[in-house]
């Protein structure tokens, strides 16, 4: 979510809304953003039903995988990175800032 | 006599894929969300709409995927639990 916050202006300048979600209660997701200087949502998924309707439920865990979404203006999904490779969400800044996605 | 192990462990083979595949069911708790999927949503598909809560310090706000539809594209992040790394 860090990463995240560090590009969130480049992420705004090309009409992007960032959203975090866990399946933490919305109060602790509150503290978490604001120990972190998170300004962007982080959604509460409580029990979990939009985790398992992604189909990232992690059963071992009882909790979410580490997953990006980029979803365009017209509701599909753009870009994806899964577990580690979602830690560093360049790619999806860069994909973005592709000038076909300004419009 | 050779044939006759191979036939053997054939069927226990099966029989070791039909005991896993009865076990999954349990595992993958598909009953406690009746939308629940088996895979991921790919790149090109819809993603699915949620409608989730954040707390603003005030109130519970809910915040749709479906009210960018047309306007802004959408970064959904989900991170596995609060206060661990970043």
């Amino acid at each position: 979510m860090k990463a995240l916050q560090q590009d969130l202006k480049r992420l705004e300048a090309t009409d992007t809304q960032v959203l975090g979600v866990s399946m933490d209660s919305a109060f602790a997701n509150k503290a978490f953003a604001d120990q972190i200087e998170v300004t962007f949502p982080l959604l509460s998924d409580w029990g979990g039903d939009v985790t398992r309707k992604y189909a990232i439920y992690v059963d071992k865990y009882k909790a979410a995988r580490r997953v990006n979404f980029l979803i365009g203006k017209d509701g599909k999904i753009l870009e994806e990175q899964v577990d580690k490779d979602a830690i560093d969400p360049t790619k999806i800044v860069d994909k973005c800032e592709r000038p076909k996605l300004k419009n | 006599m050779q044939k006759g192990l191979s036939n053997a462990l054939a069927a226990s083979l099966l029989l070791g894929a039909l005991a896993l595949g009865s076990a999954t069911p349990a595992l993958g708790q598909a009953k406690q969300a009746e939308n629940a999927s088996t895979s991921m949503p790919k790149v090109g598909e819809m993603a699915p709409d949620f409608t989730l809560n954040y707390f603003d310090g005030n109130d519970l706000k809910p915040v749709s995927l479906s009210q960018y539809r047309g306007k802004k594209n959408v970064v959904v992040a989900f991170f596995i639990f609060a206060f661990t790394g970043g």
